[in-house]
């Protein structure tokens, strides 16, 4: 084997020696034998011819020689590697659409296969992700009350029931629903504090994952008890893109929220916590925590608080399905034990159930959410390889027929089949090649416009756009095939016909081997670009739609400013005297119309709903609603409209009556038929807040969905009970509202000097507009609508493209005939109409086809539109036309300079 | 000379070469005309094929080539057997003696 290596490398490096010994070698055998014939009294020449003759073809004999020694593998070879790079560079509109085309289809694939492997397939980096089970797979978030149904959020206390009463568990950790919001200073340091995120997990956390500390230690057990000193570990990122790695972070004082922390040590690189999000925990703080850091506002001893989160690793040979029963008998047990619980409560015990979810992925509140918008991706940009293929077939089996000729003549020189046919491959695989190349290119930048998209508003996202390996080498092995095939076919083809046949019909004949399959082809993308045209269509009007729908507040010249007056330590009795100067000095600012603030802000994504007693509601009965606290002039700031009554005004005062404003939904829902102004609505009795006015229905939460029931409580009105400490929260405002004149961009500035100069430590958690607040609610819609119609525009061309080949190909096929029917007297109009319906019969063809599949995909897409049917009439209408129209132009060229022939010249063709 | 020449099996022109060098190096031509000689001109090779099958049996290792002077000093190439090749030519009589056994045989009985 290795001497054979060896002989065949010589032979290569040997070549031309060895080429001259093959010569002379023959050339010694032929004298002889001539000499032999002379000897037997033959003439020179008739010694000659016989001696050839004797001898058979020469230059096949040395081909034989050489295919015996080895060389011609590699030779040939490097030969077709040259003369196929010789022939992409003489056709560089051919060479530039194959590439592109191919490249585009393997780059978009990857990309989006690179995040739906980042999204879906991953695991945590853990140790053993498999064995990782969620408590719930619903994403109830992140701090509710009450029953819950399909439970998916706990309070401690209900967490430590499972973690005492299963025993399958060998780890059971919980975390926080929501990441908190901190404002964090190193201990000693002057710069000021700056925001982060936190989120408070269990001691067990860290041990549960099975991972270890790239410095320092993890959060322990011991560190979540009452009473432990406060510890902290710090991100990987967070320790490299703040602190540079500084080693003495490790053990310093850190003071969060005015609280001392010792940071204990950093997570391992790429640990982002237990829940694939954009930007992720900085800190993780331990439970035992939560009660100092957070107050009077504290959750983690509240047993009806649900807002943690919970991931146990089974141990092994346990039965998922019967602990999950297990679980379930647990949450009936614990809640049918909770005090205060209403007639209608015990009722609706026995619904109560948690589903174990499969828990390696971590809360899968990102695949949750994307799941159906990737799935829809990974259809969009299959459709667009098999366009590209489509395509490239085309061009293949088009140059395929234009190089019959050439072919043809080469097969008469005595090139061998499979010579011919290797030399094709060759050149689709060189084509391959170089998509390859462009299309990781493609995938990566592509990879990394969707991740801007899809997290919009984001400063960072865990999930890297570098294409994974499997994903790349499946995109590149599909346009592989599809090159080899169609690359390979017509050669095949055209090797196999008689030469002389070939020669002599070149160019002139009529019939056509590959018209079928390329007509087929461009049939075929017709149908596929008419799908994402109208696919396009929908999802950009759904886009639409959302973001220009009623919200029931105004969108435009509206700044939101994120503070959270906790982080600088306020106390509740600190909050008049901020709120009195906070909007007095906002309005100040030149710009600005009218300011306010609120606990929440529209379409913010976060929501408070409580179970609450409504005057006039049958007494023991309580109804779910959403509530906010809202400064005076709210409303008006944000442009909701007051339907009856009033809105809450500056008389409002802390010791002023208690008074609530309600939607229009709480009104029709629970209070029906009847005037709510004047009723009253409380937290532990029916009858703490009077309704004074009723706003119209804004969203808050769902954009697709109809406004939540929802009540407006003015700041720092609330019974002083101690049963309702837990409601002390709601009195910080978190959001500051300002109707603005001008861009709201220009007073970025302005307002932050305005709010440090109220209070320094008054930190700006985050700064923008409401209609970008609004717009990020809408990533993934918007990804969609963008990529379809990215892909639409790009099928469209791809598909024109394939149709003007097919037209200009038949028009230089049909020259001659052309050129007959000419001279017979027919006139240009007649030509034209005569190629134009061959390209009109595919693009009706395509269209039959295209129509039905895009009614089959308005089905599946029906879950994702708004406000639009997936059978909209005027989007398949609008289709139809635009891509019947692109196409007859794109036939209408080369038809029309079919026309311009001269029937003399026509004639004498070829 | 017999007009009735007949095509070589497939894959015996091997041997036959094989057989030849063992009697002494040869030159291609030598080769050619020897097996012409022996086989009574019943064996019909187009001597063309001959080099092909040469070239081969070098890669193979089992002859090997060096240039010479022929009886009149005319450069030639020279093949002669190599150890493995002698093994070779064994191990292909061996089965070619086996085959025409049974070949025989199935013909006599059947």
């Amino acid at each position: 084997m290795l001497s054979d290596l060896l002989y065949r490398l010589r032979a290569l490096s040997r070549r031309k020696s060895m080429e001259a010994e093959l010569d002379e070698e023959l050339r010694a055998h032929l004298e002889r034998q001539v000499e032999k014939y002379i000897q037997s009294g033959q003439t020179r020449e008739e010694a000659a011819r016989r001696a050839r003759l004797d001898f058979g073809g020469l230059e096949q004999v040395k081909e034989e020689c050489r295919d015996a020694r080895g060389v011609n593998l590699v030779e040939t070879l490097i030969q077709d590697v040259r003369y196929g790079l010789r022939m992409l560079a003489k056709n560089p509109a051919f060479t530039a659409v194959a590439v592109l085309t191919l490249a585009l289809g393997i780059g978009a694939n990857t990309a989006i296969f690179t995040l739906v492997d980042a999204v879906m397939l991953k695991s945590l980096p853990v140790a053993n992700p498999q064995e990782l089970y969620r408590v719930g797979n619903d994403d109830n978030c992140c701090v509710i009350g009450g029953f819950q149904g399909n439970w998916g959020i706990y309070s401690y206390s209900l967490y430590q029931q499972f973690r005492e009463h299963t025993p399958e568990f060998s780890q059971m950790a919980a975390f926080q629903g929501g990441l908190g919001d901190l404002s964090v200073r190193r201990g000693g340091a002057s710069r000021p504090a700056e925001a982060y995120a936190g989120e408070f997990v269990s001691g067990n956390y860290f041990t549960m994952f099975g991972i270890s500390a790239s410095a320092g230690r993890l959060i322990a057990p011991a560190d979540d008890r009452p009473g432990a000193p406060p510890v902290a570990v710090m991100s990987y990122r967070a320790w490299q893109q703040h602190f540079g790695f500084d080693p003495s972070v490790i053990g310093a004082t850190f003071i969060i929220n005015t609280m001392p922390f010792t940071v204990a040590g950093i997570a391992p690189p790429g640990f982002f916590g237990d829940t694939l999000r954009s930007d992720p925990p900085d800190f993780w703080l331990s439970l035992s925590t939560e009660p100092a850091l957070n107050g009077q506002y504290s959750v983690l001893n509240h047993a009806d608080m649900h807002w943690l989160y919970i991931i146990g690793r089974l141990k092994p040979g346990a039965q998922p399905a019967s602990v999950q029963s297990e679980l379930t008998a647990e949450v009936q047990h614990w809640q049918g034990a909770q005090p205060d619980l209403t007639a209608q409560n015990r009722s609706e015990l026995g619904k109560q159930h948690i589903v174990l979810a499969p828990g390696g992925g971590g809360v899968a509140r990102l695949q949750a959410d994307s799941t159906m918008g990737l799935r829809l991706l990974m259809a969009i940009s299959g459709l667009v390889l098999l366009i590209a293929c489509a395509n490239i077939a085309n061009l293949m089996l088009a140059r395929g027929a234009a190089r019959r000729t050439e072919t043809a003549i080469r097969t008469a020189l005595g090139a061998p089949r499979r010579r011919l046919i290797r030399q094709m491959l060759t050149e689709s695989v060189l084509l391959a090649v170089l998509a390859g190349a462009t299309g990781l290119l493609v995938a990566w930048s592509g990879a990394r416009a969707i991740l801007e998209i899809a997290f919009r508003g984001a400063s960072y996202v865990p999930i890297s756009p570098n294409p994974s390996l499997p994903v790349l080498g499946f995109a590149f092995a599909v346009s592989l095939v599809t090159g080899i095939i169609f690359g390979v076919a017509p050669a095949w083809v055209a090797s196999r016909c008689d030469p002389a046949e070939a020669l002599r019909g070149a160019g002139r004949s009529t019939h056509d081997r590959s018209s079928l399959p390329r007509k087929s082809l461009v049939v075929l993308q017709v149908a596929l670009s008419e799908v994402l045209l109208i696919g396009a269509g929908l999802l950009t009007q759904t886009l639409r739609n959302l973001e220009n729908q009623k919200f029931g507040f105004e969108t435009q010249g509206r700044i939101i400013v994120r503070v959270d007056p906790t982080l600088a330590a306020y106390k509740p009795e600190q909050l008049y005297a901020l709120y009195q100067q906070l909007r007095q000095r906002l309005t100040q600012i030149p710009g600005v119309l009218s300011a306010a603030y609120s606990l929440y802000s529209p379409m913010q994504d976060e929501n408070w709903a409580t179970d609450i007693p409504i005057e006039g509601r049958p007494s023991d009965e309580r109804d779910n609603a959403s509530f906010d606290r809202v400064s005076p002039h709210y409303f008006e700031t944000i442009g909701t409209r007051l339907l009856r009554g009033r809105v809450i005004t500056e008389e409002d005062t802390p010791t002023s009556p208690q008074v609530a404003v309600i939607n229009q939904t709480f009104a029709r829902k629970y209070l029906p038929n009847q005037d709510p102004i004047g009723k009253h609505l409380g937290f532990l009795k029916p009858s703490e807040f009077e309704i004074v006015g009723v706003v119209e229905d804004a969203k808050y939460m769902d954009a697709r969905g109809p406004a939540y029931p929802t009540f407006f409580l003015p700041f720092l009105q609330t019974a002083k009970d101690p049963k309702l400490s837990w409601l002390e929260r709601s009195q910080y405002m978190g959001d500051i509202e300002l109707r603005v004149a001008g861009r709201p961009e220009n007073l970025n500035a302005e307002v932050r000097r305005t709010l440090a100069g109220i209070d320094p430590n008054l930190t700006v958690l985050d700064m923008k507009s409401l209609s970008e607040q609004v717009a990020q609610n809408f990533n993934q819609e918007r990804l969609a609508a963008r990529l379809t119609e990215l892909f639409g525009a790009l099928a469209l061309i791809l598909a024109c493209v394939g149709l003007y080949g097919v037209t200009a190909y038949s028009v230089a096929r049909r020259t001659n005939e052309i050129g007959i029917r000419m001279a017979l007297g027919a006139d240009r109009k007649s030509v034209l109409a005569l190629v134009l319906r061959g390209a009109l019969g595919l693009i009706v063809l395509g269209l039959a086809i295209g129509i039905p599949a895009a009614l089959a995909g308005g089905r599946v897409l029906a879950s994702l539109l708004y406000g639009v049917k997936g059978w909209d009439p005027l989007t398949l209408g609008l289709g139809a036309v635009a891509l019947a129209l692109c196409a007859l132009v794109a036939a209408f060229v080369p038809a029309r300079r079919g026309t311009k022939v001269d029937p003399i010249i026509a004639l004498r063709y070829e | 000379m017999s007009n009735e020449r007949i095509d070589l099996p497939q894959g015996t022109l091997d041997l036959l070469i094989l057989k030849t060098l063992a009697l002494g190096a040869q030159h291609g031509w030598a080769v050619s005309e020897r097996i012409q000689q022996i086989s009574s001109d019943v064996l019909r090779i187009q001597q063309g094929s001959l080099y092909p099958a040469l070239h081969r049996l070098e890669r193979r290792g089992w002859i090997k080539a060096k240039w010479g002077a022929s009886e009149n000093n005319r450069r030639a190439k020279y093949y002669e057997l190599t150890k493995s090749g002698r093994k070779q030519l064994e191990a292909e009589e061996t089965a070619w003696q086996k085959l025409i056994a049974a070949v025989g045989q199935v013909l006599e009985t059947a």
